[in-house]
């Protein structure tokens, strides 16, 4: 075979270089511009494909490690030994894809090394971080002889010799540790898992899938790359494992629904839900359909068989672990959280990364010898005995078309990037905007209208009639989602009087202080009402000679304490209190409930007044909603009318309308105002 | 020190967010910015720790990270960036923290947020003001000082459970015979007594009594013998092959039973 012309092969490592390159380009954007730039986690959704697909498969895949090595070296089943080395080797990779997978998840990655110094026993996380970390070594250790044969160093390969055994069997104990810690890292999320899924024999389940997917992981693994290289498969081995998995995998199943009968749960399957749903493909793709295809006599010696079954299972169980480790926990926290492209691309290109690497070693090193080399009579090395042309070659073969492929997916992951970035994949806050000038129209008593304003439209022909028709009305935030409330500023101030009417809505004191200064309150979250104009003061009283006037002692520190509070001046303008007078709205509970009720499940009217008594500012939602409908009771219950229309909330918070600041309402409103 | 809490009295709220500003205050937390996938822009965030949640009838219930007396964040967390402190509070300490987000998997109450705009993200939670009573720059939380009703006080865990039993006592037709967070997940130090069921405004009725480290921490306190189990019983099954082969090897020159599949697949690597 001459592997140079191996096309299935060389454009296999494209798309695998390709692949990898987005992931690099995406790397860099994370670790510059955050978490929230790059994924679609949440703070309901804290740990999405990055810990579901890379972390908890990633350790899956590689548990073939440890049944293979456990097979061969504990049980003797030397017939096996074939598939060690690649079996190790895919164990490794998938720890290593596993840590990078972390690196990119973990917020302050710098900080991972405390896990080594700072014991946190009662923390799952902690024994799979120091699982991880341990059997990494231990797995690098066990393919070191691979390594030292292929590079001919007979000493050192001799001496890890002696420590196989040593090494094996630490790896087995720290896998069952590890895998089962996995199961373990959910039973502190049980608040949020979906019953199917949540279960207190979680780290069972864990182990005794990790020895099924280990299994299958070796079975599937060896199906790829012999198609992949063109080499015959060591099919009754193969076979061999798939008996074993059959019996592993029935195992997992009884004891999943073992624990959801013993736990009264297995009700929840009778539900129509797509959880329901996800169980009954979970269940038929790690299980059903693997044991099946297994164990009947029909299939069991079929090749295809033993490849469908394995990648099945392998599926189903990926799928399980990513259900236990985020999909399932949807349907209790009801937020919605699909994987970014950016997240999918970098999964993507770390498991192509380990790829590449995997086909690197079996490429330059005796990965797939067939016989153990034993010290005393060890073979040099034939790295080419497959791929005899790479070697001496070029790394990978041809390094144009790699290096070609990754520069592709460098600018196929800045394109991704881009894209999603300005499409509004990035959390963008939304702070309340400030209040805007607009122009308005009143509209006459009996319209169609719903409000007394509506805004004005220049654009349409023959509105308004006149310019006197139109008014300034104050666009107010409503909710910081686009409705806003439209609030005739200009004719509140007239009807009530003027300049000296301000204190009228603008006034509220903290607790048992008789002169807060506006900007106490009017600040960040209050903008929309903000009424303290720091500049406008300062012009107002003269520029820089006029500081005096409010901050009578230059050398304070300028707080309000030391400030001359805004009542001095503005005594006019201020009212003590608003004083509580019943009114309509009070009197009739009927009309009451009828009004606010649609809303508000009854007006706690006792704790306003005692707010108001107490001479408190009943704070942001009690100046919007109580001044406003306590006026309006007031008022229009004088005009004889039964239900204000104040107290209707589409009244004031009307729909989300795109404002834009170019539209003739805003430039009129600009130019009319001072 | 003793193990300090806070009572909140739901029918004393008048919702004036005085807590909510005066905490924004405290902590400099930076203007409310909230995130687009975020459905109430006045739910918790990493520059809200604590805000008002709208219970049955009008009234309000402060949520806030619960302190739980078995947190399991601080179970969770693996570098103890948080953990409890004698002092009743679960504190957090952002230079030990390496961002893994566990704590917000981990919180039955889901309290805990966290910075995802920024390159260097913090967990953001209440703090009970540990830092600050520590170092003696408050007398009580910025929250409790703020609440001009009362609804919600700072004071010793033993006492305040004592005060929201004698208000129950003695207004038994006003609140509802319970105390949230006495017994709650192993009992919590931020206390609600409350005319109004909670459910909805963060007291789930799923909780239950029980701490949820407790499981984990008993299958975490198997490890050690996991592993000597695991690995003495992996040894002794490679002596008793290895025996049996050397006792078969002794006795006769038996063939390994593996070696005829050995022999079949010594050319399958050289094919095509």
């Amino acid at each position: 075979m001459n592997a140079a012309n191996n096309t299935r092969l060389i454009v296999t490592k494209a798309i695998l270089w390709l692949l990898f390159g987005s992931a690099t380009m995406i790397a860099v954007a994370r670790f510059t511009r955050g978490l929230g730039a790059t994924t679609n986690l949440t703070d309901a959704t804290p740990w999405g494909l990055w810990i579901g697909f890379d972390v908890l498969s990633g350790v899956a895949l590689a548990a073939g490690g440890f049944v293979i090595a456990a097979t061969v070296y504990i049980f003797h089943l030397d017939r096996y030994h074939g598939l060690t080395r690649a079996a190790i080797l895919t164990a490794f990779l998938g720890y290593v894809a596993v840590v990078l997978g972390l690196l990119a998840d973990l917020g302050r990655p710098w900080n991972i090394w405390r896990m080594i110094f700072y014991w946190q026993p009662d923390s799952p996380l902690f024994e799979v971080g120091w699982c991880v970390m341990l059997y990494l070594t231990v797995l690098a250790l066990e393919f070191s002889p691979v390594v030292f044969e292929g590079l001919g160093m007979k000493k050192a390969l001799r001496i890890m010799r002696h420590l196989t055994l040593i090494l094996v069997i630490a790896g087995i104990g720290l896998s069952t540790l590890h895998q089962s810690s996995l199961g373990t890292l959910f039973l502190l999320a049980e608040d949020r898992m979906h019953p199917l899924w949540y279960s207190p024999i979680q780290p069972l389940l864990f182990f005794v899938s990790a020895v099924g997917l280990g299994l299958m992981m070796v079975s599937t693994e060896s199906s790829v790359t012999s198609w992949l290289y063109k080499k015959e498969n060591e099919w009754p081995q193969l076979r061999a494992l798939t008996r074993a998995a059959a019996i592993v995998m029935s195992l997992f199943l009884v004891l999943r629904l073992g624990d959801l009968i013993v736990r009264g749960t297995i009700g929840r399957l009778g539900e129509p839900t797509w959880y329901t749903a996800l169980f009954t493909v979970e269940v038929l793709m790690s299980v059903i359909i693997p044991v099946a295809l297994f164990t009947l006599p029909k299939t069991r010696d079929q090749r295809w068989a033993t490849v469908t079954g394995a990648i099945c299972g392998v599926g189903g169980l990926v799928l399980y672990r990513a259900d236990v480790g985020g999909i399932s926990h949807l349907g209790v926290t009801g937020d919605v959280y699909v994987p970014a492209l950016t997240e999918i691309m970098y999964s993507a290109g770390l498991v192509s990364a380990m790829a590449l690497l995997f086909l690197f070693f079996v490429e330059r090193f005796p990965v797939w010898a067939e016989k153990p080399a034993l010290p005393g009579h060890f073979t040099p090395p034939v790295a080419d005995r497959l791929t005899g042309s790479y070697f001496g070659g070029s790394w990978f073969g041809r390094s144009h078309l790699a290096g070609g492929a990754w520069l592709a997916g460098l600018v196929l992951g800045l394109v991704v990037l881009e894209t999603t970035t300005a499409g509004g994949e990035l959390p963008i806050p939304h702070p309340i905007s400030p209040s805007r000038s607009v122009a308005a129209v009143p509209q006459e008593p009996g319209s169609t209208a719903t409000s007394r304003l509506e805004l004005a439209r220049f654009d349409e022909p023959g509105k308004p009639a006149s310019p006197t028709d139109v008014t300034t009305a104050l666009l107010i935030d409503g909710d910081r989602h686009g409705r806003f409330v439209i609030f005739d500023h200009e004719g509140h101030r007239a009807r009530l009087g003027g300049q000296d009417s301000c204190g009228r809505c603008h006034h509220r004191n903290l607790p048992l202080d008789r002169g807060t200064p506006c900007a106490t309150c009017h600040r960040d979250m209050y903008r929309c009402s903000d009424t303290f104009n720091h500049e406008l003061h300062t012009t107002r009283l003269g520029g820089n000679s006029g500081c005096v006037r409010c901050h009578p002692n230059p050398k304070a520190a300028k707080t309000r304490g030391g400030s001359t509070p805004c009542s001095k001046c503005h005594a006019a303008e201020t009212v003590t209190n608003l004083a509580w007078t019943p009114t309509l709205c009070d009197a009739s509970s009927a009309a009451r409930d009828e009004a606010c009720g649609a809303c508000h499940a009854a007006p706690r009217l006792d704790d306003a007044n005692r707010a108001v008594e107490h001479g408190m500012a009943p704070g942001y939602r009690w100046v919007m909603h109580r001044l406003c409908i306590e006026c309006h009771c007031a008022t229009e219950s004088e005009q004889g009318r039964s239900e204000p229309v104040i107290s209707r909330c589409s009244a004031c918070h009307r729909g989300s309308l795109d404002i834009p600041e170019t539209s003739s309402a805003m430039r009129v409103a600009r130019l009319e105002l001072p | 020190m003793k193990s300090m809490a806070i009572l909140t009295d739901v029918t004393l709220c008048i919702g004036c967010e005085e807590c909510v500003a005066a905490c924004d205050a405290t902590y400099q937390t930076g203007p409310d910015a909230p995130f687009k996938w975020q459905n109430d822009p006045n739910d918790l965030s990493s520059t809200r720790w604590t805000t008002l949640a709208e219970a049955p009838n009008g009234r309000f219930a402060r949520l806030q990270c619960r302190h739980c007396l078995d947190p399991a964040c601080a179970a969770a967390c693996p570098v103890g960036a948080l953990a409890r402190t004698d002092e009743g509070a679960v504190a957090y300490d952002p230079d030990i923290c390496m961002g893994c987000r566990y704590c917000l998997v981990a919180c039955p109450f889901a309290m805990t947020r966290y910075e995802w705009s920024s390159a260097a993200p913090r967990v953001r939670k209440c703090l009970l003001c540990y830092p600050k009573l520590k170092a003696g720059e408050l007398q009580q939380p910025a929250c409790t000082h703020a609440c001009p009703t009362g609804a919600t006080i700072f004071g010793e865990r033993d006492g305040l459970l004592a005060e929201a039993k004698k208000r129950i006592r003695e207004k038994p037709h006003v609140y509802i015979d319970h105390v949230w967070g006495e017994t709650e997940v192993g009992g919590t130090s931020v206390l609600y007594i409350s005319d109004v069921d909670l459910d909805a405004a963060g007291w789930p009725s799923r909780l239950g009594d029980r701490a949820r480290p407790l499981l984990a921490r008993k299958v975490l306190h198997t490890v050690p013998y996991t592993f000597g189990g695991v690995a003495a019983l992996m040894y002794g099954v490679h002596w008793t092959y290895e025996r049996r082969r050397k006792v078969a090897a002794a006795e006769g020159p038996a063939p390994p039973t593996d070696l005829p599949e050995d022999s079949s697949h010594d050319t399958s690597g050289e094919t095509s």
